[in-house]
């Protein structure tokens, strides 16, 4: 059984983490994506879409769980429910974090079975917290600022495509998270009003982590797995303007909290994996 | 009609809610004229219909602000075109509309129901309006405005007897096509169909909420120790319209009442809060729930038979009229024309008869 992570071409940032390969069953390493990842040229990913990707990394990585980073234009196609990232285990698809959460305590492995019901409670709580704000400020950022849609957006997300493909395609998505964006009542938001929303919920955030090392006591959680993957993309990914990754470095324990994760979880591999070739991307500190 | 909003303020709680330095530039003074708030009408035990306003309503009661509530069923009455609104004293802020810009409202005339929250427990009631607007709304807003047995025997009946004619011909329907376009778009997926399918996932979600709320409710009176606070209001105002509304299709509302504690708790807060309503539902249940509800929607039964037979007379003598005129016409301007071959014809016609 091999776990196969989707997502569209990555960022500069992410293409240097090592796809590993394993076998889940022996646990066995291998590197059959390493000419793939190596071989990507454009960039086609977006600032939600990586948080999101990263997340799951993050959260299998956590399991202990091998997974294997394929990156292809057409992932949102691919995807079951046409968001990724998606996961290919067998012939099985899984698409987003809460159903893979899912479908691997389904296989047996969870990070959740040590919580009591009412911290279980307060962790859904808090993994919709960063979906219903941190994902949707991203998303509004990416598509309703004009400057960052004109300059960022639009041009990566419709990379891969010709003319006139390229713009179609670009526009329609555009037009698509728009019209969400006035189903959640964000359309009459401005760009302040948006970041003041991202401060509130890294604020929310803070106040809940304090001073553990993770969310919930000593061990990581698929909420800290979440966290980690939108706090990191905004803090690695260069935008119009840094005003959103300055709005999460005003909270030290946040910060500490990534690169905590970031150490414990993708370092290690990375090493191993810098020997065979593979460089070190941008990190946090 | 209802928000997906986050309230994003949340988090401007405890002591220093106040951004206004100036202690007499609120109207927190008993004497100054009370809010007024528009509301959409109560029934069936609730003070009011609509989950957005139950959830103001609750916070305005449990923050003690004195509003001035019209209960009202034509949203097109109401300052901002929907319900609820909130008219506010300040020109430059107008009326507001969203709960969580209403709340957040409230709070700056220091009535503050989040008062003794710490700064946990503010972030936790962000965290649980979150849950309850991606995980419980959702499935609440299926189950009365999409599910079809449940819109056509329950939900459009309501609001096409409550609401004045005539938009009860309009509002419920196009509430309904908003409502399913609003789950097309939150779910990201343009070709969504109410079914199966559908309704198992949104209503998967929603159970597995209101699990999670009654085991971090656990034994307490409400959510943070003895007192009132706004994740209150919102818990209350979105599950007491499923408590209190009988519908044909009740999944939500068996699960509901399987979970004692959330159900215990909400019936205490219509009695502590709500005692009115919760003394009016013997004598008006009878009157509106459908068995009984014969008489009461006598008058517009009569009158929509009235209307519809007027309708339609009018309509075949229009279409008489229309062809009508076309021949007499025809009639009176033969002569006029005095046409040869025209009168030939008459005269052949004349000939025949």
């Amino acid at each position: 059984m091999t776990l196969m992570l989707s997502v569209p071409l990555t960022l500069s940032n992410f293409s240097c983490y090592s796809p590993v390969c394993i076998d889940s069953s022996h646990f066995i390493m291998s590197l059959a994506a390493e000419a793939f990842v190596s071989q990507i040229a454009e960039d086609q990913i977006l600032l939600s879409d990586c948080a999101s990707s990263l997340a799951v990394q993050a959260y299998l990585r956590m399991c202990n769980l091998p997974v294997q980073v394929s990156y292809r234009p057409n992932a949102e196609y691919m995807s079951p429910s046409g968001k990724v990232p998606f996961v290919h285990v067998g012939n099985q698809v899984v698409s987003e974090l809460g159903p893979i959460v899912q479908f691997t305590k389904a296989k047996g492995h969870s990070l959740s079975d040590g919580l009591d019901d009412v911290q279980r409670a307060e962790m859904k709580a808090y993994m919709e917290l960063v979906n219903n704000m941190l994902l949707t400020a991203e998303l509004y950022i990416q598509w309703c600022d004009d400057n960052t849609a004109a300059e960022i957006s639009r041009p990566r997300y419709s990379s891969p495509y010709s003319w006139p493909l390229n713009h179609i395609l670009a526009y329609q998505k555009q037009w698509e998270v728009r019209r969400k964006m006035t189903a959640v009542g964000w359309a009459g938001k401005n760009l302040e009003q948006v970041y003041e929303d991202v401060s509130q919920c890294c604020q929310a955030l803070s106040q809940r982590l304090g001073t553990q090392p993770y969310f919930f006591n000593k061990q990581p959680t698929e909420l800290d797995a979440l966290v980690f993957g939108h706090l990191f993309t905004i803090l690695t990914t260069r935008l119009t303007s840094d005003e959103l990754s300055e709005k999460v470095k005003s909270y030290s324990n946040l910060l500490a909290f990534c690169r905590r994760i970031e150490q414990s979880y993708f370092e290690d591999s990375q090493a191993g994996s810098s020997s065979r070739g593979y460089s070190k991307g941008p990190s946090l500190f | 009609m209802r928000s997906w909003s986050t309230p994003a303020e949340y988090l401007v709680w405890g002591a220093h809610c106040c951004p206004c330095p100036c202690p007499s530039g609120h109207t927190s003074d008993p004497m100054a004229a009370p809010l007024e708030m528009y509301c959409w009408k109560g029934d069936w035990g609730l003070p009011s219909v609509d989950t957005d306003c139950l959830t103001v309503l609750a916070y305005a009661k449990f923050a003690g602000a004195p509003l001035k509530v019209y209960k009202i069923t034509n949203p097109w009455r109401s300052p901002t075109g929907v319900l609820p609104a909130l008219k506010t004293a300040e020109k430059s802020i107008g009326s507001l509309s969203k709960p969580s810009n209403i709340i957040i409202h409230l709070r700056k005339q220091k009535y503050n129901a989040d008062y003794d929250l710490s700064a946990k427990e503010g972030a936790d009631t962000l965290a649980f309006v979150s849950l309850l607007e991606e995980k419980l709304l959702p499935a609440l807003i299926y189950t009365q405005w999409v599910d079809s047995k449940n819109y056509v025997d329950v939900t459009r009946r309501w609001y096409a007897e409550n609401i004045p004619f005539p938009l009860n011909f309009l509002l419920p329907n196009r509430i309904h096509t908003q409502q399913l376009e609003r789950l097309r778009l939150v779910r990201g997926d343009p070709t969504l169909e109410p079914g199966e399918q559908l309704e198992k996932e949104l209503y998967h979600d929603a159970l597995e909420c209101m699990t999670l709320l009654s085991q971090r409710l656990g034994s307490h009176k409400f959510f943070f120790g003895d007192s009132p606070s706004s994740l209150d209001a919102y818990v209350f105002g979105h599950l007491a319209p499923l408590l209190k509304i009988k519908l044909p299709n009740g999944k939500l509302q068996q699960h509901l009442n399987s979970l004692d504690n959330l159900r215990q708790y909400c019936t205490n807060i219509l009695l502590l809060y709500f005692p009115s309503e919760g003394k009016e539902p013997p004598s008006r249940k009878v009157s509106v729930h459908p068995e009984g509800s014969d008489f009461d929607s006598e008058p517009h039964k009569r009158r929509n038979q009235i209307l519809s037979v007027l309708f339609a007379l009018g309509s075949m003598l229009g279409y008489a009229i229309l062809t009508g005129i076309v021949s007499i016409q025809q009639v009176q301007a033969q002569p006029a024309l005095a046409e040869p071959h025209h009168v030939d014809e008459r005269g052949e016609e004349d000939e025949e008869e």
